[in-house]
């Protein structure tokens, strides 16, 4: 080891002037858009009361006409239309639960859950996975890959791959953003609900109705709150149900979401880009310094000599 | 006679003589139309071949005598073939022609006769309140003529929703203390055909089960047989599809109405409604119950539903059926294959094995050999011989 | 018996050898299955579904065996900044177990994504997420082995053509390599910054997964954890090639610089250690270690795998004799890469009753990726000047060699 005073000054003096013509260059990276993060003010979602759902399904055929969908033949041995989870076919799906003694039952409509904070859209590489207006989680054929790191991230195990595609698409419900606000008011599901155990609007609006609900009858659901207030961040899309919301397939999650999480480690580390830029000057410093002193040994390098002096050293 | 447009009743009913082969038939119908087998009808026709005709005994009370009403109009077994041949109804205060006190000879006589063994059919909710004061004949209470007849009945059919559990004489506020038969009678076995009316069929199909074997049918907690009230309306509704589909009326006289949507949002109470409606109709004619004709189910089997809950309410949906048909919240995913993790076991080992093998040999040659450059093979060298 | 390694040398053995020809025959049936999957999709081929949307390819081919493709980053940081000027001889196999094993992953990724024809829009910066770790690891890693692996990998090339009899040829290594003489500090500096970046990041990719990864492996120390197993594997692979090479050429075994690399790969396995139990520690999980589930015995195993030889190999006698140096060697290599395969497969859990085993074309498909690696592999060394020998060894035209410095 002999790296001098005089290595790390330059080391450090070339790291911060490569590292200020970067920042100059790279304004948005690893810091910036703060805002995205936060709860739109105008953010769209759904709130399903699965009390009032009745099972009907209506919203599983509507979806799959909206969104130009194949009826899905694929779940449970092959029956026309009996998806058994969300797949390429299906960004929509009522589900029951039957709890073991066979009394307790609720309905769950599974879909994308529209976070505040996606890990999906954090994770995206390329954008293609993305917070539309209104907050909508939308995807973008022409600048996905395939990568599928969305499936790994979601905590809600939502995204899903066209697997038997060549052209593979990732498919999960996008709020019926196609259509909302040009041909229809509302996304399909909500339109058909014929008991409106899903509704839309504006998350604010939704919230309320979810406390009014509660506060309507107390003790009726569960732990008299929402899901999809606080987990993960926030959802957009929020479910109230009398049964354990974990019965339900809605995993236990804390109030700050795991690209937030992330988020910190990671600025943590690389504090805006200035962390890599930094430490490849300071390398650069040293290996030239290295270099110099390999190229006048240029014929022997790690020769014998070289090794016990080393062990002296 | 019937018009000529819409025959609502068999022309056998008007035939006065029975030929053997049209007997058959009808035994057969009506085994058939109740839902019991062949060999169940082979068994009727025999009962009914030895003179072994059920005696019934039909009591009125507070109701509107519909339940009779539909039963004149069946016509697979006619009327006269269930009154001549298939039953033999000893009292009945709309079909006998006695009156006054000559009808209430017949009944003291039928039931003296048959005593222990005949069929008491009630029809009609039983007054309760001011000591049953609301409905008398020939000076005495419903209640009491009730506990009178049915002291020796062999068998009890509530047949309604009045005489099942009070149907519209009890609907609030109940003035007269409607109550079904089950309140008076609480020791009796009481088989309880609700509906508004009740389908004759299962009538006829409960009393000719008694006769050719001897026993009630099946019952649930309330006294319904299971062969006609063990599911609901809504699981074998005709327009169950729209229902799945989402296709829903909004309103009467709508497009979808007309083009025959499901009922549900105009209030249908068929997911709550235990009821065989939706697979037998009534008295033959095709649609003839209320979604066939257009109209939601308003519930008039059932007693939380029926004149209680408002015709436009939407219906709660008691047994979501059939559950096997949802997806579970986790299904299980994913094919793993024998052959493949066969395979992957035996890379494992190998890579492993190899890894062993090659410290071994390693060991062997690097620590035994001398490592003096002479002795390398030629294998090593320089590419000075390029 | 140990003979210093000093120089490097082409091996003078024919190419098509029994090994060779199984390893690529290997790696065709790959690549054909690799075709085939381009022709038909990811569900024809693979056991892979959406619960484990990642399987052999991107968790075994990219994530643990990039990182036995470390060794390229790992023994240059000893050589370079560490200035342990006796690992410059073995550096050229360092770098091309680097260049193989990113290959390898790289390929696989390429077979992996869906939709790859997207890539191009890697080209313009508007698309990127810059808070995507994955897109983080794509550009290191792509950036990485086109650039920085290529340059370190250029010397034995450059001498191959300053060999060539025509002039022309030789005149353009010479301008190519005085080029590199310049900028050659700048290119193996950005050796060092991506992969740290990338290695880390792949730890990072699970800590997006949250509550689905197990809590014995979940934890913001993931990168650290990744990046320094990355270092421990890195040394693993270049002592396991050195030594199976030395053993099938005869290369003669240079105890001072297999040894130092043991030694230094042992420290690292117990800071490693270290830093693993102090984290379970202080999120307060270490109970789960002792459940006795099978989390906690895939925990154990790892521990054990890395642990025990990392002890041992604090000697000198373990270290010195070559056969349990290269024992112990292996043991820690399954322990690292059981290790970095875990949080992405065995440990993570996806909502719901999902099953996945890698299907048997999947299996062959990741075999021949890792087989195409060990033959081109096969190919560099006879065909470059790249494992190191003594100087007894080396003749006597070769000893003057104008990129001998690199």
């Amino acid at each position: 080891m002999d790296v001098n005073r005089r290595d790390v000054l330059k080391a450090l003096m070339g790291g911060s002037a490569v590292a200020a013509v970067a920042t100059a260059g790279l304004p948005v990276a690893k810091a910036g858009k703060p805002e995205s993060f936060a709860v739109e003010p105008d953010a769209l979602g759904l709130m399903y009361d699965a009390t009032k759902c009745i099972g009907c399904r209506a919203c599983m055929p509507a979806c799959q006409n909206a969104n130009g969908l194949k009826p899905d033949t694929g779940g449970s041995g092959g029956l026309y239309m009996q998806p058994d989870s969300l797949n390429a076919n299906t960004k929509n799906l009522i589900t029951l639960y039957t709890a073991a003694d066979g009394h307790e039952r609720s309905f769950m409509k599974k879909q994308c859950m529209h976070c505040v904070d996606p890990a999906c859209v954090s994770g995206c590489p390329m954008e293609a996975l993305h917070k539309e207006p209104h907050g909508v989680v939308g995807w973008n054929p022409t600048l996905c890959i395939g990568c599928r790191y969305c499936q790994v991230a979601c905590p809600f195990n939502v995204p899903k791959f066209e697997w038997d595609k060549v052209n593979p698409k990732i498919v999960k419900c996008e709020l019926c953003r196609h259509i909302v606000g040009t041909s229809a008011t509302e996304p399909a599901c909500t339109k058909v609900c014929p008991t409106h155990a899903v509704i839309y609007g504006k998350r604010t609006d939704l919230l309320a109705e979810a406390h009014r609900r509660i506060k309507e009858k107390p003790g009726f659901y569960f732990e008299d709150r929402v899901y999809g207030e606080t987990e993960a961040g926030g959802t957009q899309c929020l479910v109230l149900s009398h049964v354990d919301y974990t019965n339900l397939g809605l995993p236990k999650l804390g109030k700050e979401s795991a690209p937030a999480q992330e988020r910190r480690v990671n600025d943590f580390v690389y504090r805006g880009f200035l962390t890599p830029v930094v430490v490849y000057g300071g390398i650069v410093a040293i290996v030239r310094n290295r270099w110099k002193d390999h190229l006048k040994h240029g014929d022997k390098p790690g020769s014998g000599e070289a090794h016990e002096e080393e062990k002296r050293a | 006679m019937p018009s000529e447009a819409i025959q609502t009743t068999d022309p056998t009913t008007f035939r006065n003589g029975v030929d053997r082969r049209t007997f058959l038939k009808v035994v057969a119908q009506a085994a058939a139309a109740i839902g019991l087998s062949g060999t169940v009808a082979a068994k009727m026709i025999a009962a009914v071949e030895k003179g072994a005709r059920p005696s019934v005994i039909w009591l009125h009370f507070q109701e509107c005598t519909g339940c009779t009403e539909s039963l004149l109009r069946t016509s697979h077994p006619g009327l006269a073939e269930v009154l001549f041949d298939l039953i033999s109804l000893d009292y009945h205060e709309t079909l006998m022609a006695a009156a006054g006190h000559q009808a209430e000879e017949a009944l003291e006589v039928a039931i003296k006769k048959n005593a222990g063994k005949y069929i008491l059919v009630v029809e009609g909710a039983v007054p309760t309140k001011e000591n049953g004061i609301y409905m008398q004949i020939a000076s005495k209470t419903g209640v009491d003529m009730l506990k009178h007849v049915a002291k020796s009945a062999g068998a009890v059919v509530a047949i309604g929703s009045c005489a099942s559990w009070g149907g519209i004489p009890s609907a609030d506020p109940n003035p007269t203390g409607a109550s079904g038969i089950n309140q008076i009678l609480p020791d009796k076995v009481i088989v309880t055909l609700p509906g508004c009316p009740a389908n004759p069929y299962i009538l006829l199909g409960t009393l000719l089960q008694y006769v050719a074997l001897g026993k009630l049918p099946e019952l649930d907690e309330l006294g319904r047989p299971k062969f006609a009230y063990g599911r609901t309306i809504h699981e074998h509704c005709p327009r169950r599809a729209h229902f799945d589909g989402g296709r829903f009326a909004e309103e009467f006289g709508d497009e979808g109405h007309r083009l025959g949507y499901c009922l549900y949002k105009l209030g249908c109470k068929g997911p709550s409604t235990h009821a065989s409606c939706s697979v037998l109709h009534f008295c033959e004619v095709v649609d003839a119950w209320p979604i066939g004709l257009g109209h939601p189910c308003f519930g008039c089997t059932e007693q939380s539903v029926a004149f209680r809950v408002p015709m436009l309410k939407p219906a709660e949906i008691v047994r979501p059926t059939p559950p096997a048909t949802y997806a579970p919240v986790t299904p299980p995913q994913g094919f793993v294959s024998p052959i493949a993790t066969g395979i992957g076991g035996l890379i494992g080992g190998a890579i492993i094995g190899a890894g062993w093998m090659a410290a071994k040999k390693i060991a062997q040659k690097e620590e035994t050999a001398p490592a003096t450059p002479e002795k390398k093979s030629d294998n090593s060298g320089t590419s000075s011989k390029e | 018996m140990t003979e210093h390694w000093e120089r490097c040398i082409r091996l003078k053995e024919p190419l098509k050898t029994k090994p060779f020809l199984i390893f690529a025959g290997l790696a065709g049936l790959g690549l054909l299955l690799g075709l085939y999957r381009e022709v038909t999709g990811l569900g024809y081929v693979t056991g892979l579904n959406d619960g484990y949307s990642w399987g052999l390819f991107k968790n075994w081919n990219v994530t643990a065996l990039t990182a036995l493709g470390s060794g390229g980053y790992a023994v240059a940081v000893l050589a370079w900044i560490f200035n342990e000027k006796r690992f410059h001889p073995i550096m050229r196999t360092a770098v091309l177990t680097s260049l193989v094993g990113y290959g390898t992953g790289m390929l696989a990724l390429g077979f992996d994504v869906g939709r790859p024809w997207n890539f191009v829009w890697l080209a313009d910066p508007r698309t990127w997420n810059h808070y995507s770790v994955l897109w983080e690891v794509a550009v290191c890693m792509t950036a990485y082995f086109m650039l920085a692996l290529d340059v370190e990998n250029m010397p034995p090339f450059l001498e191959k053509l300053y060999r060539s009899d025509d002039p022309a040829k030789k005149e353009k290594a010479l301008k190519i390599f005085r080029f590199m003489q310049k900028t050659f500090p700048f290119g193996i500096a950005l050796a060092f910054v991506l992969p740290s970046m990338h290695q880390s990041s792949l730890g990072s990719l699970m800590y997006l997964a949250g509550t689905r990864v197990h809590p014995l492996w979940q934890t913001a120390l993931l990168p650290l954890l990744y990046l320094l197993m990355a270092y421990i594997l890195g040394f693993a692979c270049v002592l396991l090639v050195l030594a199976l090479s030395s053993y099938a050429w005869d290369l003669g075994w240079d105890a001072d610089i297999l040894g130092r690399l043991a030694q230094v790969m042992s420290w690292m396995s117990l800071v490693w250690i270290g830093i693993r139990i102090g984290d379970l520690v202080n999120r307060g999980v270490v109970g789960m270690a002792f459940a006795f589930d099978k989390f906690s015995l895939y925990f154990l195993l790892e521990t054990a795998l890395v642990l025990l030889p990392a002890l041992m190999l604090l000697s000198r006698s373990q270290r010195e004799a070559p056969g349990s140096l290269f024992r112990l060697t292996f043991l820690t290599a399954m322990g690292g890469l059981f290790y970095r395969f875990t949080p992405t497969t065995l440990a993570f859990s996806p909502l719901g009753d999902y099953r996945y085993f890698p299907s048997v074309a999947e299996i062959f498909m990741s075999i021949g990726f890792t087989a195409l690696a060990v033959a081109v592999f096969l190919f560099a060394v006879k065909t470059f000047a790249i494992l190191p020998a003594s100087q007894g060894k080396i003749a006597a035209e070769e000893a003057m060699r104008p990129f001998d410095t690199l």
